[in-house]
């Protein structure tokens, strides 16, 4: 355990010792506070349409910190390799690849932390409330979807060679499993036979990180919490993906040739 | 005297693609080497003939076609028979976003070295490897003198048994050379194990207690260098090109 | 001894990484600067052909299918995110919700909004509405919550509306909601009256403009004079209408426009007391009201109340 965690530190140092961190927390600071100065009809309480643009901001900049991160770990220890004196250590590659896993799943925590503190205190700086809880529950399941997308990063990283390729790979696909996951047995059922059997077992097969990104919107309106016990539900539906893609990349790496 | 490091009929193959025909390599063909705790063993052979290929079946960087390979009686597909060795590959750079310092700190985590012990270790292996006035500045702003440095202060951390070094010395200028050369004696009268590959004859003939010379794969002479030059009569150099099988009049 | 010399670290101090920073920063300021100012610049270089607004500009004519996909998005914010996407049966949104509250856009929707999703497909569907909007809310009655007190939170769906207008100036339904809610939940009644004069700019006979534009003068201002004349306006542009289409039947949205309008002005003449007039606007009202009898009910009592005041004065 303590060497996972060593491992660990060193993927989390990488993140806030790089400047992408800070740069996408900025960026999407700036924007939300621009909208914000836009002039509604001279009503200064209005604060959805924020809600709603900073929470897709920061869904797709933990996207792109938790891919990239992720993606370069290995090629990067690979190509400047700093993997053979660390593998000549007394370290298991299964460890290896727990311990990235780790450590990146924290940063992205960590800037999650950052992300959501900003996003409360906009809200609140209207609407003068602080739903807690439900922030809680919601970025707790963006939480564990970050983990399901570094997990297939990890994996994506071991399979392609180039990072920039597991990156667009990584990319479109939770893109797409975030703005189709949702209607793709929808879709199937409009297919003619063999195409909808792919269909379903894609839509069977993928992890449905669509439903944490969905949480969007009830955070945006003030629904009402989700019960505890389905969030519970989805916390471990996610982290069954997780095991299952860390399964995968320590497959693959247990015998692939370092040199 | 016990066995530290041992191969048995080690055999690597590698599978290319030559102009998109599928061809194999064979890099390692039945080696057997073993080496005896203390003693400094020098591993000699030219460009190519596998060396490094071999520190990486012992490192379980790559899985060997076919024999074994144990250190300290350890298969070395387990974590744990790297327990108590030091490595330094042969190109390297270490993380650039680090410092020395940190760099230490993290492969002491991974020894699971104790903290307050891990912090003596480091100061002592900087301080052996000059790099004190350093520490605190990120890698990416070394030479690659002191890389080089940083990366036998990493292999010396755990205060190990058996050193693994491929070509400790290339790149390095006179001063460095000799920084290193005593380094590894150092070692040897402390009555540790090192291993070392190396193109540097006259080093060799210094600092090596026995050798042995690889070609192609294969193992062509193993025991002193005493031994080894007198068989051939001459000094090291010339019978290294002997063993090896170069003809100088060929190049003439 | 490998240190660097000074100047190097001089300049250094510089990096490239802080240079894009700023630059970034810089960026997003011109920007959003830009954003905010030049619509104004627009507005005052074009103060005559007010169609031609920065957005319109940049977008070109796909302007339309931006501002038609914003007013669904101020619709879906009416329902707190409760709505169908293009995968869903959505025939129960056909007509937006908010312009339907307005009284002045007849209805299309087939009324089913509770089940546009239909049963459950499978059980991942099933799970993942736990964590969605999954209830037929409006804003404008407390939203999730229920709470009428909160009624005010129809607020949020005014930037869409906003951008929806702007972008497309002839989207009547988006103009008829953002006014009809700048007046009747935040007490905007000013306000809502400039974006209803500035769509007639735009669309000067369109008798829903002038039909919501009468209700604020007599509502609002109790100004039965200019509310009556406004009215009367609408009526005849809606009467040119139906004649210009030449068809045998009135089509559904006239009838209901035809409607509501005689209906405000028969109320308008009862409010003045000017209870003749008032009876010939219901009797329009009853030619296209489903309901006949209930209209006829109240044209009698009036008749009885006009004589009832009549006779003592004999
Ligand atoms: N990954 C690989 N794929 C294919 N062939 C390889 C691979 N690694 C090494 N080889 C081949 O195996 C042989 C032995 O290589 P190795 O690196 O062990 O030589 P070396 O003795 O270390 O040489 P040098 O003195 O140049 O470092 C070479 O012919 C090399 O081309
Ligand atoms: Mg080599």
């Amino acid at each position: 355990m303590k060497i996972i965690c060593a491992v660990a530190g060193v993927a989390v140092k990488e993140l806030y010792r790089r400047k992408e961190f800070y740069v996408l927390l900025i960026v999407t600071i700036l924007i939300c506070l621009v909208m914000g100065s836009v002039n509604v009809f001279n009503d200064d309480k209005v604060i959805r349409y924020l809600k709603e643009l900073a929470l897709l901001l920061i869904w797709i900049s933990t996207l792109i910190i938790a891919i990239t991160t992720t993606a370069r770990q290995i090629p990067a220890e690979k190509e400047q390799r700093t993997l053979l004196p660390l593998l000549a250590k007394p370290l298991s590659r299964n460890q290896l690849i727990v311990g990235k896993f780790l450590g990146c799943w924290v940063a992205c925590g960590l800037a999650l932390i950052c992300f959501y503190i900003f996003f409360g205190a906009l809200a609140a700086s209207r609407e003068h409330a602080w739903p807690l809880l439900n922030y809680f529950q919601a970025a707790l399941l963006h939480w564990f979807a970050l983990g399901v997308v570094v997990a297939l990063a990890l994996f994506g990283s071991l399979v392609f060679a180039a990072p920039s390729s597991n990156s667009t790979i990584c990319f479109v696909i939770v893109a797409t499993i975030l703005c189709l996951g949702r209607y793709l047995d929808a879709v199937a059922l409009a297919q003619s036979e063999p195409i909808r059997s792919i269909f379903y077992a894609i839509y069977f097969a993928i992890p449905h990180l669509e439903i944490p990104f969905g949480m969007r919107n009830l955070i945006v309106h003030n629904w009402p919490l989700v019960e505890w016990k389905f969030i519970a539900l989805d916390a471990i539906y996610l982290l069954a993906y997780i095991a299952l893609f860390l399964a995968a990349a320590c497959l693959v790496f247990r015998r692939k040739p370092v040199n | 005297m016990n066995t530290i490091l041992k191969t048995e009929k080690l055999r690597v193959e590698f599978k290319t693609r030559q102009l998109g025909k599928a061809t194999t390599k064979v890099a390692l063909n039945g080696l057997d080497l073993a080496v005896q705790a203390g003693e400094v063993f020098g591993f000699l052979g030219p460009n190519g003939a596998g060396k490094t290929t071999t520190m990486n079946v012992l490192l379980g960087f790559i899985q060997p076609t076919g024999g074994a390979a144990y250190l300290f009686g350890i298969d070395v597909r387990q974590p744990i028979a790297r327990q108590r060795i030091g490595y330094l590959p042969e190109l390297t750079y270490y993380y650039k976003f680090l410092n020395a310092e940190e760099i230490l700190r993290f492969y002491a985590k991974i020894f699971k070295i104790p903290n307050a012990e891990a912090e003596k270790r480091i100061d002592f292996v900087l301080k052996l490897v000059e790099l004190q006035h350093a520490r605190k500045r990120l890698i990416k702003t070394y030479s690659k003198g002191m890389q080089q440095r940083v990366g036998l202060a990493q292999a010396l951390i755990n205060n190990p048994d058996l050193l693994i070094l491929d070509e400790p010395t290339s790149g390095l200028d006179p001063v460095g050379r000799m920084k290193v050369r005593s380094i590894i004696q150092r070692l040897k009268n402390e009555g540790r194990t090192v291993f070392f590959s190396s193109h540097e004859m006259g080093e060799v003939e210094t600092i090596c207690d026995r050798i042995a010379i690889i070609n192609n794969g294969e193992l062509k002479a193993v025991g002193s260098v005493s031994e080894i030059s007198s068989q051939h009569g001459a000094n090291l150099e010339k019978a290294f090109l002997d063993i090896i099988g170069f003809q100088p009049e060929a190049v003439a | 001894m490998f240190g660097f010399p000074p100047q190097t670290r001089e300049l250094k101090m510089i990096s490239p990484r802080k240079i894009s920073l700023l630059f970034i920063a810089l960026l997003i300021f011109c920007f959003g600067l830009a954003a905010n100012l030049l619509p104004q610049f627009w507005r005052i270089e074009n103060e005559n052909h007010q169609s031609q607004n920065f957005f319109a500009l940049l977008l070109g004519d796909s302007s339309r299918i931006f501002a038609n996909s914003f007013a669904t998005k101020a619709d879906a914010y009416y329902h707190s995110g409760y709505y169908p996407t293009i995968f869903d049966n959505n025939s129960a949104f056909k007509t937006l919700h908010m312009a339907e509250d307005t009284g002045a856009v007849a209805s299309h929707n087939s009324g089913e909004e509770e089940n546009f999703m239909g049963p459950p497909r499978d059980w991942i569907d099933a799970f993942g509405r736990h964590f969605i909007p999954n209830r037929h809310t409006h804003l404008d009655e407390g939203g999730p919550t229920d709470d009428l007190s909160k009624s005010d939170e129809v607020r949020e769906i005014l930037p869409w509306l906003k951008l929806s207008a702007e972008l497309d100036p002839h989207n009547i339904q988006t103009i008829l909601a953002t006014s009809f809610f700048l007046r009747t939940k935040m007490n905007k009644t000013s306000d809502a009256e400039e974006v209803l004069r500035e769509a007639l700019r735009s669309n000067p006979d369109n008798s829903q403009l002038l039909f919501e534009l009468g209700r604020i003068r007599f509502e609002n201002y109790a100004d039965t004079f200019r509310a009556r004349n406004i009215w009367e306006a609408a009526l005849r542009e809606l009467q040119k209408q139906i004649v210009q289409k030449k068809e045998d039947k009135l089509d559904f949205d006239d009838r209901f426009m035809f409607e509501q309008l005689e209906t405000k002005l028969a109320q308008l003449e009862e409010y003045a007391h000017n209870n003749g007039p008032a009876i010939s606007h219901w009797e329009a009202v009853k030619i296209v009201s489903p309901t006949p009898e209930e209209i006829q009910k109240h044209i009698d009592e009036l008749k009885q109340k006009t004589a009832a005041t009549n006779s003592p004065a004999q």
